[in-house]
């Protein structure tokens, strides 16, 4: 009888131990909790989809816990102040911010900062500098890179137009700064500057008028991709696609089909995928106590008829999507 | 090490022959497609527009089969220099942009198969695949007048490397003869050069795997190179962690060898106390009923095992010992007390005939006052003799009764004899057994004043001494040489004093039976200088045996 226990409690202390041994063996060391709140989930938006691919690739990688959340409108930096109040109640180890706007932001990213959350901006920046780094694209080195093509493709007689995206923009003047800079002393061969609040309809009008009011125009520099598509759209339509080139900013669809066209004779693009990853890469760095640099520059590319197609950058054009 | 490799070579061999199988269902369709009468016809036969319609209904119904039924075909079409084309379901149309440099790429090759890339042939399609193309010949020329393709589904070749990649630290990645990356599971993390692969390393690999050291991590790698497609593909564990979660599972073994061992330590102590301990009773209540202590020897507790009922036949045994015993020393008493009785219940009968014979001659001398003296003596000493209520007797009846026998014989002896008693007050009241003094008076009288010519003196004393009781019985007869002392309490001397009824010997056999050795009669004597006997008797025993 006692002997029956006795081997009851032996069987029972092994499967325990074997079970507490177990358990130990597969804990994992230590799990930070981030919350990624990009400016917006659009399936249709490349940027943001492999920026958010990029993170996500960068968790599993690195054992983070990541939650996401994202207004529906790129433009909505109400919601988007309501999440991240949201993401500070959730009290996570690190918040991974697109912020939509460079001042309505800013209290909320305030906030963050006080609950000792580590904030970590991409792609975008607010007016206030409390995060611990940020992620984006050096806009000037890329217009800079734009203007340096658009030199290549200039004859003495070339007039040049840029749509740029939203006045008084950070990125846009920066984009503008680099594209001047690119074009060195054939900048004086801008002949108008017009900014189409990111809007297809308004680059469309706006290129319309340009061609109208300046026949000669041979080069057009979109700033983002509302402007360069728009404008492209107008000269498509008004068949002028083999008198004027235009060169674009950032991906999508359309524009590489207008590049296949033709229509477009390059495009930069952006490395949002990039920005995803490496912003959980230094949210991660900064929660093991190790220090990054305040600004990271996630690069950009010049994509061209030649190099779309090549290996490298088809990946970065069009991203694997489930069906 | 070994054994990982043999692992990964029949995971990587197997998506291998997977790879192949689709490749070769691909070729088939290939085959079958570029070799019908009716893609030849519609392509190369000059037709009337009806007869090409119903052609191109026939092909489109066919490649739209294949579309349809086969999840792993994304695309199947044929293009011809002309720009014909014949696209999947017929609701397809060619992107014109990329067609001259897709015929360029292929361009003198029967067949070619493609790495994987995105589908930009067809407008708006944009797919991942991975494409066989195969030309069409002319049948009049013999030259190339078109291609067929066909796009296998990127997603089954990523599926079966992830299907088959086990755990974190395995991955599967497919590299084509040129190693350009076929698949990776982070292949966009290569491109933007967040990460870097061996490429060239696996590319200049001879053997079917090596081992390449990261920043301290070993990583093994294993592969194995498709005759069919070429494709190198490659198995990549991460060494250090199958060190590591080896070394974990040792830990965790060692872990629970201890853990049992501990508890095996622990079993062991129990079980064992559980089996000694009642064992260690029942040795010490052994030892106990060794020593006599039958009392204390019986053992209260009692398990229910082995050991219980050998306890329990312990105990049994015990108290029937100890009933034995009991009734062993009952009856060792009885047969004493009827030794004693016997040895106690005599009187001599000689001296009972010498005595009357005495008050006989007496009487007739008409010496009435002696006779009546003699015959209460003799009637004091058969009185207390038969008086056998009782085996105890106080001192003071001792005393008297050897005082009546000494009269007897003083009278007897004339004035041979003479006596003396002596008693302490404190010991007349102490009991002793009766019938010890007459005895050795009788012996001092026959061996010793007997033979002596001149008045005999026996002189009793009697007193106490460190906690016991010391009698003298003195003669000045003529005392007994050694020999004779040490004969004196031998059977035989005392069956030779038979004469006088109870002799030495009774009475030490009786003090000794009675009070236990160290007490009972001593002598000193010497020849001719008289005879002390002592006896020695401890103080009365509270209760009277008998």
């Amino acid at each position: 009888m006692r002997l029956r226990y006795l081997l009851l409690l032996l069987l029972a202390a092994v499967v325990g131990s074997a079970l507490f041994l177990y358990g130990r063996s597969q804990e994992k060391k230590e799990v930070f909790d981030i919350i990624l709140i990009p400016k917006v989930i659009d399936c249709d938006s490349d940027f943001w989809t492999q920026l958010i691919d990029g993170a996500y690739m960068a968790a599993e990688e690195y054992h983070v816990r990541l939650r996401m959340a994202a207004p529906e409108e790129e433009s909505d930096y109400e919601r988007q102040n309501e999440l991240i109040r949201w993401a500070i109640s959730e009290k996570p180890d690190a918040i991974l911010l697109a912020p939509i706007s460079y001042a309505e932001n800013s209290q909320a990213v305030q906030m963050i900062v006080e609950n000792k959350i580590k904030l970590i901006l991409v792609d975008s920046d607010v007016d206030i500098k409390v995060q611990e780094t940020i992620i984006a694209t050096n806009n000037v080195l890329a217009g800079a890179a734009e203007g340096a093509y658009i030199k290549e493709l200039l004859d003495e007689n070339s007039q040049i137009a840029i749509i740029g995206h939203v006045k008084g923009s950070s990125t846009a003047m920066e984009r503008e700064k680099g594209l001047r800079e690119g074009l060195g002393e054939m900048a004086d061969r801008i002949v108008d500057v017009v900014y189409c609040d990111s809007d297809y309809n308004k680059a469309y009008e706006l290129m319309m008028e340009l061609m109208e009011t300046y026949p000669d125009i041979n080069v057009v520099a979109g700033l983002n991709e509302y402007s360069a598509v728009g404008a492209a759209r107008a000269i498509r339509d008004m068949n002028k696609a083999d008198e004027i080139q235009v060169v674009g900013f950032d991906s999508s669809l359309e524009e590489i089909q207008m590049l296949e066209e033709g229509l477009f004779r390059g495009i930069v693009i952006q490395k949002s995928f990039k920005m995803g990853y490496l912003g959980i890469q230094a949210a991660v760095t900064i929660l093991e106590g190790k220090s990054v640099p305040a600004d990271i520059d996630s690069g950009y590319e010049l994509i061209t008829q030649e190099n779309l197609y090549l290996e490298e950058y088809q990946k970065q054009l069009f991203p694997f999507r489930e069906e | 090490m070994t054994n990982s490799i043999d692992y990964t070579l029949k995971l990587i061999n197997q998506v291998n022959r997977d790879i192949d199988s689709y490749i070769s269902y691909m070729e088939n369709i290939s085959s079958l497609v570029v070799h019908s009468s009716d893609v030849q016809n519609y392509l190369f036969e000059d037709l009337p527009e009806e007869g090409r319609e119903d052609l191109y209904q026939r092909i489109i119904t066919q490649f739209d089969a294949v579309v349809e039924t086969r999840e792993d075909i994304a695309n199947i079409a044929v293009v011809a220099s002309n720009g014909e084309s014949i696209i999947n379901d017929g609701t397809d149309v060619l992107n014109e942009y990329n067609v001259e440099r897709y015929l360029d790429s292929i361009a003198g090759k029967e067949i070619s198969l493609s790495s994987s890339h995105v589908q930009n042939l067809i407008k708006n399609n944009y797919k991942w695949v991975i494409t066989l193309s195969r030309s069409i010949q002319s049948p009049f020329t013999y030259r190339q007048a078109g291609v067929f393709f066909i796009d296998l589904n990127y997603r089954i070749i990523r599926d079966l490397c992830e299907n088959n990649s086990m755990g974190s630290n395995w991955y599967i990645f497919i590299l084509d003869q040129e190693g350009k990356i076929i698949y990776h599971p982070k292949q966009q993390l290569l491109y933007y050069g967040l990460e870097e692969e061996r490429i060239q390393q696996v590319l200049a690999c001879s053997e079917n795997h090596f081992v390449a050291n990261e920043g301290g991590e070993n990583k093994l790698y294993t592969m194995s190179a498709s005759e069919k497609t070429g494709w190198i593909v490659v198995g990549v564990a991460n060494n250090l962690d199958l060190m590591k979660s080896r070394k974990e599972t040792q830990k965790l073994y060692l872990y629970t060898a201890a853990v049992l061992l501990m508890i095996a330590v622990l079993l062991a102590a129990f079980i064992s106390a559980a089996v000694t301990k009642p064992i260690t009773r029942l040795r010490n209540s052994m030892k106990e009923v060794e020593k006599g202590h039958f009392e204390s020897a019986s053992i209260k507790e009692i398990s229910h095992n082995e050991i219980g009922s050998l306890s329990k036949s312990f105990n049994l045994m015990t108290s029937e010992i100890k009933n034995l015993m009991e009734q062993n020393t009952h009856v060792q008493e009885q047969k004493r007390m009827l030794e004693l009785q016997a040895l106690q219940s005599q009187i001599n009968p000689h001296f009972l005939y010498n005595t009357l014979d005495s008050i006989i001659w007496m009487a007739e001398g008409n010496r009435s006052e002696e006779v009546i003296i003699m015959t209460a003596s003799l009637a004091r000493l058969l009185r207390q003799s038969i008086s056998n209520e009782s085996e105890l007797v106080w001192v003071k009846q001792e005393t008297d009764y050897v005082k009546s026998y000494l009269t007897i014989q003083k009278m007897r002896y004339k004035d041979k004899l003479e006596f003396e008693i002596q008693m302490d007050q404190d010991i007349l009241e102490q009991k002793i057994i009766k019938l010890i003094l007459q005895p050795i008076v009788e012996n001092a009288i026959y061996h010793g004043i007997k033979y002596k010519d001149t008045k005999g003196l026996i002189r009793i004393s009697g007193w106490k001494e460190d906690g016991c009781m010391l009698f003298e019985i003195y003669d000045n007869g003529r005392g007994m040489d050694a020999e004779e002392m040490k004969h004196i309490f031998d059977k035989n001397k005392s069956r030779e004093a038979v004469r006088s009824g109870v002799g030495i010997y009774n009475v030490q056999m009786r003090l000794k039976l009675y009070y236990g050795e160290g007490y009972g009669i001593s002598y000193e004597s010497r020849l001719g200088e008289g005879t002390r006997a002592y006896i020695r008797i401890p103080m009365s025993r509270k209760e009277g045996k008998g």
